[in-house]
This record gives C-alpha cells, sequence and structure tokens, in this order.
C-alpha cells in the first residue's frame, strides 16, 4: 500500500495504490487527507491504466539516417549521440544554441534538476516551459499586486467558509470535479456561488448566479463590478488605507465603467452586473478565483490584476475564508514555476538578474555565479525562434505535447522541423515524440518519488509504488546522464530525497523557500505548504493575515484598462471561438488518450442552435472552424448552453491549438489561447 | 515636448478627458494644456442622473484628479473660461487675460442646454428662474440636489458620507424614505426627461413630462415604443404630456405649499401649456437636450453649421490646425450627443495628433436610457433605417409593457429599439456593434423567449455522473448507495449527482423475483 498524488491536475488528490499482482495497480480511496477527502474522478480511479500498456516507451529510439524512422537504441547509444550532437552544436553556435522545455508536470525535483541542467551543464539561457501557457497571467499579476506568487494563498477548503465565492473563467466541476465539493458545502452554509464564463459548464449549473460575457471581456466586467462598488459605498476605507497603496487612481479608472457601457463591451446585461455588485457589498466574505478562462489572454495580467482591486476593494484579501486566489491547472502548475525553469528565474522564486540570487543559487550549485547565464526567452518566444538565425537549433523537451499544446501549432510544428536536433522524454509516443530525433523513454508517476506543490501551495509527496518496466529510466537519471556526458563540472544526483533536500537549500531566503521541508515532514502533515524555511517552521497555510510580501508590506492596486482580445470578429471571422478541456480528458491527452476506460471521442465544436441554424448544422454534422492560423474538421455539438456568437473546441487533440492565436501578454507572455476570431461553417 | 507642438484643448467633459487619457497612454502628455470653464475635476458627466437618483455619491464621478494630470505633465487649468480664438496668432484668450498659444487646438466644447421658448422661464437678469433647473454640469445637479433639500427631500441613502467599516454590510438604502408632496415637471421628453423623471420619482417626488411632440423619446424611437413607454411612466406614477408645449411660467401666490419651513420667497410654480392645463410645480427641470457649444468656433470663423464641421481627420474644413470632437463637432452632416463616439473621435485625434493615420468613419451609438424601472435600449437610428428601406422585425407586448425592434439589411442588424425587455441586449448590441450576418430566422429567434424543455423521464443511457461516466441505467441496475459507489464510482467525484442518483435509487422499479 502505497500513499500518493493523482498524476494529473493541480489539486494532487490524495489516493493510494495496492499492488495486484507483479505490475498491476489499484487505485483506492485516501479519506483522510484533505484537499479531496477520498473522491477522485474518473481520471483518478482509471490512472494506473496506462501501466504495463502497450503504448509505454521502453527504450531510447534513434532515427536511422537513412530511413528516416525511429530504431530501438541503447541508451548509452542514444545519450553520447545526443551528448556529442549538444557539445558540436554549442561549440559552433554558442550554448544557447541548445534549448530546454519543461512541464507543469514536471515533480518539483525535475524542474529544478532541469533548470540547473540548463544553466549549468548547457550554460544556455534558452530554457521555458508550458506552465507559462498554464497560469503565467496569474502569477505575473499576483507578483505585482501581493508580491508573491502562491496561487492560492489559503487551503481550497478556506472557501466553504465565504459568503461569495466568484469563480472567473473556472470550470473546476469538470477540470477538477472534487474540488466542486467544497461549492457544495459553501451553498450548504448559505453562500452563494457566481460563476463568470461564456458557457454554462457544469459549474456554472451548480452556482446561483451566472454571467456569461463575452469572451475576452472579464477585464471590463471586473472594472464594471468595482464601479458599482465604489458607488454602493462597498469600498472597505479602512483596509484600503491601511493595507494597500494605488487605490485612488484605481477608483478614478473605474467611473468611466459605469453599468452601460460595460454591457455594451461585454454583453453582459447591466441589470446582471448590479445585482451581483450588490451581492458582493452585502457579503462580509467574498473570494474571488481565476482560472484559465480569464488568464490566457493577451491582456490576462491586467484581468487579474482587475479583479485582484476588486477583491483589495472589499478588503478581502488576508482575511478568513475571503480573498483572491488562483486555481493553477497543471498538476505541478505551482512548483514547476519556483524552482528555475521558467526562463527568468532560479530556484525559490528567485529572479535570474538579481546579483544576489544569482550568488545564493550559484553557491548551492557549486559554480561562479558569473558562469550562470542570463534570462532567456518565454516559452512561445522561445518556440518562435527555434531554427532562426538568432534561435536555438536544438531543443530538448521533458514533460510537454508541445504539437498539441502550443498555440498557433501549425507554425510551431514547422519550427520543431527547423531544428537540427529535437530529443523527447516521455513516457509514451506523443505526438511530439514523434517528431523527434531521439525519443527517450521515462518513468511514470506511480515508478519514480517526487513532490509536487498543489494549487494550495502545499508541497506534497508522490511515493514510488511499483518499479518502472525494464529499459526506462527516471528524467533525474536522464538529466544525469547527459550532464556528465556534457562535461558539467558538477555531479547531478539521481535520487529524488537528495535532489530535494538540495532544492531546499536552493530555495531557502527565497520567496519559494522550501528549506525547512522534508519527505518525512510531507508524510505525517498531510504536505507542507511554503514558505517554510527552517526544520522548526510550521509552514505557511495561510498568507496576508498581518501584511503582503512587497518592501513596505501593502498590497499594490494597479489601475489597468480593458483593450480587447488582440482579435475581433469581422466579416471573414464572425464568431469568438474559446477553447478549453473536458472531464475525462487531461492536457494534451498523451496519457488519458492512451487509458482504455476514458472515452477518447476526438475534439467536436460547441456552438449554440441559433448559429447552428444559421449555418445549417445539426448536432452531429461535420463542420469546420477556420481561424487565420488554420482549420479543423470535427461533429457539431449543439448546445444552448454557450453564446450565440462563440464556439468552443477542447485542446485534448490536435487540432484545436492550430486555431489559437498566439499574441501573447505583454507581462506574463501568455498566449491567447482563449479567445480569437474564426468562421465556422458545413 | 517642444513648443511647436503645443497641443490646447479646450473643455475638460468626457471628451476632452478621454482625449488627455489617450495622449498619456502614447507618451505625449507632457506639455498638453487643458482649459476647463468648470471649476471642478473633470468627472463622468453621464452619471449625473444617478447621482439625482441617489445611486451614485457624487465622488464617484471624478475621472481623473488634478494630480493625475500633473504627474503626466498635463497643464490643467479649471475654472478657465476661453473667450476667443485667434487663428492668426495661433493662440486662445481666457477671461483672465491669460493668452496661451497653440500649435494644434482641441476644441472639444460639448453642448449647451437649449431653452424652451417659455415666457417667464429667464429673469430679467437673464439668470433662470429660481424654481427651473438645467440638467447638464455637476452645479446644475449640485444645484438641484440643493432645491430638493430646501424643499425637504431627504437623501434617501445618505451616499454623501456612506463609508465600509470592515467586515460590515452597508446599510440598505430605503428608496421610499424620501416620499414627500413634492412636484416637478420636467420639460422635454427624450432620454434626459425620462432619467431625470425617474430619478426624482425614486427620490419621492410627484414628477410629470412635457413632451411637445407626438410621443416620448422621438428622436430615438418610433410611436409604438413612445406610447409603450409612457404607459410604463405611468404605472411609475409620472404623468406625461405629449403633443404639449409648455408657453409659459408664473410665480403662485398664495399656494398651499408655501408654509413650508424654509419660508421666504420661494413658493410654486404654475407652468401653462398651450392645450389649456396649468401645471402647479415645485421644480421645473429643462430637458428638452441641448445643442453643439459652437460660439467660439463660429468667433474664430469656422465652419459651423448645427455642429463645428469637421473632416475624417477630425479637422476643421476651414483650418486643419483645429480640431472639433464630441458633441459640439459635426462630422458627416451629423452631431452626435453620446459618449462613446466622443470617445472613438478622442482615440483616433490622438492618433493623428501622435503622427498615427487613424481615420473617423462614424460611429455606431446604443443609446441606453439609465434609469430604475425603466429598461430602454435604441441601437444606431432605428426610424431612419426602417425609413430607408431596412426590414423591421418587431414584438410588442402591450401586456408586459415591452416593445422591441429590430431593423435588419442584408443580414445585418442595423438599428434596434428595446423598451420593457433587456433580455437579449447583450447579445443583439454585440451583433449591432460587430455586423454579424444572422440567418433570416435569428433576428425572429432573438425577439422570442428560450424554449423550455419539457421535463422527461431519464434515458437509460443520459449521462448521471459525469466524473465516473455513469449511466442512469446503470445506476438504476444497482441495489443501494454503496453498490452505485462500489461498482459504478458514482458520487466519488464532485459530488453533484448524489440527488440524482438517490432519486434514481429511490424510484427504480422493484426487482421482481427477489424474495
Amino acid at each position: 500500500m502505497t500513499h500518493t498524488h493523482c498524476p494529473y491536475c493541480s489539486l494532487q488528490c490524495g489516493m493510494r495504490l495496492e499492488r495486484r499482482g507483479r505490475a498491476a495497480l489499484e487505485v483506492q480511496a485516501w479519506p483522510e487527507f484533505p484537499v479531496n477527502e477520498g473522491a477522485l474522478c474518473r481520471k483518478g480511479w482509471t490512472a494506473a491504466g496506462l501501466r504495463g500498456s502497450r503504448e509505454r516507451l521502453t527504450s531510447p529510439l534513434v532515427r536511422d539516417r537513412a530511413s528516416g524512422e525511429l530504431r530501438a537504441a541503447s541508451w548509452d547509444e542514444a545519450l553520447d549521440l545526443v551528448a556529442a550532437r549538444l557539445t558540436a552544436l554549442r561549440g559552433q553556435h554558442g550554448p544557447d544554441s541548445v534549448a530546454v522545455f519543461g512541464g507543469g508536470g514536471l515533480t518539483n525535483e525535475k524542474a529544478y534538476q532541469l533548470g540547473k541542467l540548463a544553466r549549468v551543464a548547457l550554460g544556455t539561457s534558452q530554457i521555458d516551459y508550458n506552465g507559462r501557457w498554464c497560469m503565467s497571467s496569474a502569477a505575473s499579476a499576483a507578483n505585482q499586486a501581493f508580491g508573491i506568487d502562491r496561487g492560492l494563498p489559503f487551503p481550497l477548503a478556506d472557501v466553504e467558509g465565504s459568503d461569495v465565492l466568484v469563480l472567473v473563467g473556472s470550470n473546476l466541476a469538470e477540470t477538477m470535479p472534487p474540488a466542486a465539493r467544497h461549492l457544495d458545502r459553501l451553498r450548504e452554509r448559505g453562500g452563494r456561488v457566481v460563476v463568470v464564463d461564456p458557457r454554462r459548464t457544469a459549474t456554472a449549473q451548480r452556482a446561483d448566479t451566472f454571467l456569461q460575457p463575452v469572451p475576452g471581456t472579464d477585464l471590463a466586467l471586473a472594472l464594471g463590478l468595482l464601479h458599482l462598488v465604489v458607488a454602493r459605498g462597498g469600498v472597505d476605507e479602512e483596509y484600503v488605507a491601511a493595507r494597500t497603496t494605488g487605490f485612488d487612481v484605481v477608483r478614478r479608472t473605474v467611473a468611466a465603467w459605469w453599468p452601460e457601457r460595460v454591457e455594451r463591451v461585454t454583453g453582459v446585461p447591466a441589470s446582471e452586473l448590479r445585482a451581483l455588485a450588490d451581492l458582493l457589498v452585502g457579503a462580509a466574505k467574498v473570494t474571488v478565483l481565476t482560472a484559465r478562462g480569464a488568464e490566457q489572454h493577451a491582456q490576462g495580467t491586467d484581468t487579474v490584476l482587475a479583479w485582484i482591486n476588486l477583491a483589495l476593494a472589499l478588503g478581502m484579501p488576508g482575511r478568513e475564508s475571503a480573498g483572491y486566489g488562483c486555481l493553477t491547472g497543471q498538476g505541478n502548475g505551482q512548483g514547476g514555476r519556483e524552482h528555475g525553469q521558467k526562463a527568468d528565474q532560479l530556484p525559490g522564486y528567485r529572479m535570474i538578474d538579481d546579483p544576489a540570487a544569482r550568488e545564493h543559487v550559484a553557491r548551492v550549485w557549486g559554480v561562479p555565479a558569473d558562469s550562470l547565464p542570463g534570462a532567456g526567452r518565454s516559452a512561445y518566444e522561445l518556440l518562435d525562434s527555434l531554427g532562426t538565425d538568432d534561435g536555438a537549433r536544438a531543443l530538448l523537451v521533458f514533460g510537454s505535447n508541445i504539437v498539441v499544446s502550443a498555440p498557433n501549432a501549425t507554425h510551431v510544428t514547422r519550427r520543431l522541423e527547423a531544428l537540427d536536433l529535437l530529443v523527447v522524454a516521455d513516457l509514451v509516443m506523443s505526438e511530439t515524440a514523434a517528431m523527434a530525433d531521439v525519443v527517450l523513454p521515462v518513468t511514470q508517476w506511480a515508478e519514480e518519488t517526487g513532490t509536487m506543490t498543489n494549487l494550495e501551495g502545499r508541497v506534497v509527496l508522490r511515493e514510488r509504488a511499483v518499479a518502472p518496466p525494464d529499459g526506462v529510466w527516471s528524467d533525474l537519471e536522464v538529466m544525469a546522464g547527459l550532464a556528465s556526458r556534457l562535461g558539467s563540472p558538477v555531479a547531478f544526483s539521481t535520487d529524488a530525497e537528495e535532489v530535494f533536500s538540495e532544492l531546499g537549500r536552493a530555495s531557502a531566503g527565497g520567496r519559494a523557500d522550501y528549506a525547512g521541508i522534508t519527505y518525512d515532514r510531507i508524510r505525517e502533515e498531510h504536505g507542507v505548504f511554503w514558505p517554510c524555511p527552517s526544520a522548526g517552521h510550521p509552514g505557511t497555510p495561510r498568507l496576508f493575515a498581518e501584511s503582503f510580501v512587497t518592501p513596505d508590506g501593502r498590497a499594490r492596486c494597479v489601475s489597468v484598462e480593458h483593450r480587447g482580445p488582440a482579435e475581433v470578429p469581422c466579416d471573414d471571422y464572425p464568431v469568438h471561438l474559446t477553447t478549453g478541456r473536458v472531464l475525462a480528458q487531461y492536457q494534451s491527452g498523451a496519457q488519458t488518450r492512451r487509458i482504455r476506460v476514458l472515452p477518447d471521442d476526438g475534439p467536436f465544436v460547441e456552438l449554440h442552435p441559433m448559429l447552428a441554424d444559421r449555418i445549417g448544422a445539426h448536432d452531429g454534422d461535420l463542420v469546420v472552424v477556420v481561424t487565420r492560423r488554420g482549420e479543423l474538421k470535427a461533429p457539431a455539438r449543439v448546445v444552448s448552453t454557450i453564446r450565440p456568437d462563440t464556439v468552443f473546441v477542447p485542446f485534448h487533440w490536435v487540432g484545436a491549438n492550430r486555431l489559437t492565436n498566439d499574441a501573447l501578454d505583454p507581462s506574463s507572455r501568455m498566449p491567447e489561447f482563449k479567445v480569437c476570431a474564426a468562421a465556422v461553417r458545413t | 515636448m517642444s513648443a511647436a507642438r503645443r497641443i490646447v484643448v479646450v473643455g475638460s467633459g468626457m471628451a476632452a478627458t478621454r482625449l488627455v487619457e489617450e495622449l498619456v497612454a502614447r507618451g505625449a502628455g507632457e506639455g498638453v494644456v487643458v482649459l476647463g470653464d468648470e471649476p471642478h475635476a473633470p468627472y463622468n458627466r453621464i452619471l449625473l442622473s444617478a447621482v439625482l437618483e441617489g445611486t451614485h455619491p457624487v465622488a464617484a464621478l471624478t475621472l481623473r484628479e488634478p494630480e493625475w494630470y500633473a504627474a503626466h505633465g498635463v497643464d490643467l487649468r479649471l475654472g478657465a473660461r476661453v473667450l476667443g480664438v485667434d487663428r492668426e496668432r495661433r493662440d486662445v484668450m481666457l477671461a483672465d487675460g491669460t493668452v496661451v498659444p497653440y500649435d494644434r487646438l482641441v476644441l472639444a466644447t460639448g453642448s449647451i442646454p437649449s431653452l424652451p421658448p417659455i415666457r417667464g422661464l429667464v429673469r430679467l437678469d437673464g439668470r433662470l428662474h429660481e424654481r427651473v433647473h438645467a440638467f447638464r454640469s455637476l452645479d446644475d445637479c449640485t444645484r438641484l440636489m440643493g432645491a430638493l433639500t430646501s424643499l425637504g427631500v431627504t437623501d434617501p441613502c445618505g451616499l454623501v458620507t456612506n463609508r465600509r467599516p470592515s467586515g460590515q454590510k452597508p446599510a440598505v438604502c430605503d428608496q421610499t424614505a424620501g416620499a414627500t408632496h413634492t412636484r416637478a415637471v420636467m420639460v422635454g421628453g427624450g432620454l434626459l426627461g425620462l432619467q431625470v423623471a425617474r430619478a426624482l420619482s425614486v427620490r419621492g417626488l410627484a414628477t410629470e413630462i412635457v413632451e411637445g411632440g407626438e410621443h416620448l423619446l422621438r428622436s430615438q424611437v418610433g410611436g409604438a415604443a413612445g406610447r409603450v413607454l409612457a404607459r410604463d411612466l405611468r404605472r411609475l406614477g409620472t404623468t406625461v404630456y405629449t403633443g404639449a408645449r409648455a408657453v409659459r411660467l408664473s410665480d403662485l401666490s398664495g399656494d398651499t405649499d408655501g408654509a413650508d419651513a424654509t419660508g421666504g420667497t420661494i413658493g410654486t410654480v404654475g407652468l401653462r401649456l398651450d392645450n389649456g392645463y396649468t401645471l402647479e410645480t415645485d421644480l421645473v427641470v429643462l430637458t428638452a437636450g441641448g445643442r453643439p457649444s459652437t460660439a467660439l468656433a463660429r468667433g474664430a470663423g469656422l465652419e459651423v453649421r448645427r455642429g463645428i464641421v469637421v473632416d475624417e481627420h477630425l479637422a476643421s474644413v476651414t483650418d486643419p490646425d483645429v480640431h472639433a470632437i464630441g458633441d459640439c463637432a459635426e462630422h458627416a452632416g451629423r452631431t452626435t450627443g453620446f459618449v462613446a463616439p466622443a470617445w472613438e473621435q478622442a482615440a483616433i485625434l490622438a492618433d493623428r495628433l501622435t503622427g498615427g493615420g487613424a481615420v473617423h468613419t462614424g460611429s455606431r451609438t446604443v443609446a441606453r436610457l439609465r434609469a430604475t424601472g425603466l429598461d430602454v435600449a435604441v441601437l444606431g437610428d432605428p426610424e431612419r433605417a426602417a425609413a430607408d428601406g431596412g426590414e423591421v422585425v418587431e414584438v410588442t407586448n402591450p401586456v408586459v409593457g415591452s416593445h422591441r425592434k429590430l431593423v435588419v439589411r442584408d443580414g445585418v442588424i442595423v438599428a434596434a429599439t428595446l423598451v420593457g425587455d433587456l433580455s437579449r441586449i447583450g447579445l443583439i448590441t454585440q451583433y449591432f456593434d460587430r455586423g454579424t450576418r444572422l440567418a433570416g430566422a435569428e433576428p425572429g429567434q432573438l425577439l422570442m423567449g428560450d424554449r423550455t424543455a419539457p421535463p422527461a423521464r431519464l434515458a437509460a443511457d443520459a449521462e448521471i455522473c459525469a466524473c465516473a461516466g455513469v449511466s442512469a441505467g446503470r445506476i438504476r441496475a444497482c441495489a443501494s448507495l454503496d453498490e452505485v459507489r462500489e461498482t459504478t464510482r458514482a458520487t466519488t467525484g464532485c459530488g453533484g449527482c448524489a440527488s440524482a442518483v438517490r432519486e434514481l435509487l429511490a424510484t427504480r422499479p422493484a426487482l421482481s423475483g427477489t424474495t
């Protein structure tokens, strides 16, 4: 019996794994783990389905130059080949000719080690990860407003104590179903749930209030709500005066966002806006949570800032069962962004251009600080530059299926094709692995040990339950093997617990301080919340009660304006396209599409009956969605739960992201996944 | 900014403020001079009726503080009335004699209230009769609110002073608290007249509207909508006189209300209509609209018709270095009176003043009444669009007091009137603004209610638990909740299906053959 956590989303539900026979695993409930209390969705219950699957890769593969096919190779051959090619490229074109792409699903240990591999063994600045496409806008906003980026600054269960919970662009009932139990308890207590989404989702169906804005207008909605809160005298003036700066300018900015103007921009009737403002003003405890729907925009950071301003005006952040938080998406979306796989960061959420941070981390790594490269390109910009004159010529990919998950995917795929060398470490032959010159088979969740940091900032431990198949290495072993072949000045450990304690030292004194966390403490305490700077420190489940993490301890109210999406509908592309997830699949589907009992129905196009009538489509008919970047043919799903001016396509399959827009947020560098202009036809 | 690029803006209203914001956003705020004749920091004029009604405190209207202008290098001069523009010398002269040179002059002088031809309205000294109020500026609003106070009308919400101590709920606003016998007559039944009438009704006044045209909102809507509106207003307690002009205002001596504590000279007035009625009232509010404020432009020799005539660059057709935006400007034969087009013009002009090439092509307007209990939206110009051959799809429902009309041309909604039912406003406005081409049936569908599906017995393959992917049939096949959990995993995820599962178990047919 092993206690561990689900391999998928950021809720990191606790579960127990029981061995059945020699290699099979059975998932069982772990009722004592507080986040999910034994509940799991079908993805969790079936997570062991990939074990022993024929889809698993069990041997390194190397593309044969003559035939162009992948053929099995030994680990030595594969790693020697990779190291030799990388060394040659570095010699010829400099260290930035090699890039590294990580993932928000990697354990803390892997994410940390990947950053170290890039900075120490490869000496490249070109490292980023797919978490940039997850919650980076919320991260950027929270850093500006609160001086720290921890998705939820409180345990998730705290929301049960709110009087009003506002979910902006979150469909948690489908993306992290066990979390919805907290909504039900909140409502049983008499609290209200508000959902803001262009689709009346499963989450919206269990809400008391539902607002259905035009995609890309959540920012204007927040400005309009704050306008009404100001007008109704709902601002907590004492709190604003004592705990924030900058509110005066924000107050003036929202004076221009009266309800009827907001109605015209957002498509939300002024009466609904007023009703929600009244609800907020009348509530003692309000919690605002944003997710990808609000964040994956070219104005995602500003959108989050606008909602934070609303929470601050109401005096909520730091109050019990109230405040603002981000519902992180990927399993280790939180930890993955803290330990150095982000282009501009070093472990402990340190900034790579901060001399003191460089000094500290370099000392832990045993290298000179001036040997560390500076900041590199963000995820999309890194991929966009591949194979160009000043871009990288080789790419190492860990824990990401870029071909499916990158925006403007056709273009990105062409950039991957332009590489001299593509190396992909994965458990299965993902769409990206299939393009690689070298594929390295790695362990999956139950076959390795490591920590994850869930959406609450709670560091949890996934324990190894079973030995990996023969021929499969852990990512840590792959990185160590590469580092030594690349002539790294320092050794790379392959023991997760050892790497974690090194990570702790590297993070010590940083914003995300893990120094006091050990595997044993995690086991005993059902996870430990960072910051936890020392062995005697209890961890920090709740932030901001006394002060914020800014130099003066006050939250920053940042004045923002609504600019609107990068692409607006026109004659040729008259509808909005938005994308998202379905319950039974996870991210690019590399794992879940290979679990036999999970339905793998392929993408579909959700559209309203009025729009379906307009184009003459019936439920189930094949329809074509076209944007300026590509097209997708898929069956129509005709539902009255979506705005009639919007179509929705899930992104777990190749196709949706051929349509999406690569316009980037100026601050977070988040692509605009959640809205672009499209045409739909039969 | 060098003196050679000195931008001077005359006016500090909505258009001028937005222009400055746009210039600042483009890094070109430094050195801009703003000459506002009102003494107040720029404020959101369109919310004045909300202040009157009590839903907004005056302080919530301020758009930018003087400090903001200073911080961005903008020279904001309040209470600065411009007397004249000298285009030869390229400068303007203020009432205090100050001369301000310009390279580019922007006239954003807005509009001034129309004075209807009513005898007795204006006193011999040129000021309005003290019972008569205009409603254009913050000072007008303050004066009217002061009159309400002296007539004993209380502020229902105490909004001026309300603050929200930590964790406490604010007091609920009791909008009936201010009920009095005070009366007010609105002269002019347009958008402003309706808003002010509703605001005063909410404050407890008995209100009447006098409209010279055949129906209310005659500049915006047709007779059917106007009649629905009049009925709605009567239901809300406002008397409406259409087809009637006020012709004479006179003081009523020995009036019954004269005994109030404020005493002094004030008494009620009589407003005589051309149909013979005389309305006895405490207040008269002039809401007959406004006209572009063009005196400066005329004085400077610029071409003025109804407004200051500008080209697609928002430059005067007489002088390319003088621009006009907002209510005072006339482009392609049209003036507007709305904020959205004024702001579009401000953005375009800011772009041009900073070297861009944006061009003004005209705006789509959405006129939206802001008044409690009255739901009105007018998109574009429905009467003209219909007269120009647009196809009209309309639904009038006098039983519930709604009238909705879409004017469609080539499948595109080019104008619309929505009275009494704004349930689809969010979508209709989007289609209107985007010029979305609709199918033939869609305009009709937009005016119909949503079809509600009849309740149905759940089919065996209907999904009950999405988390675990379990159908109704599989649940009906279980004997107990425990069995459901064990065999199907339903209810073990988000928990949302628990009640549906219990219901299915409770209503499942008894298994035959069991003992």
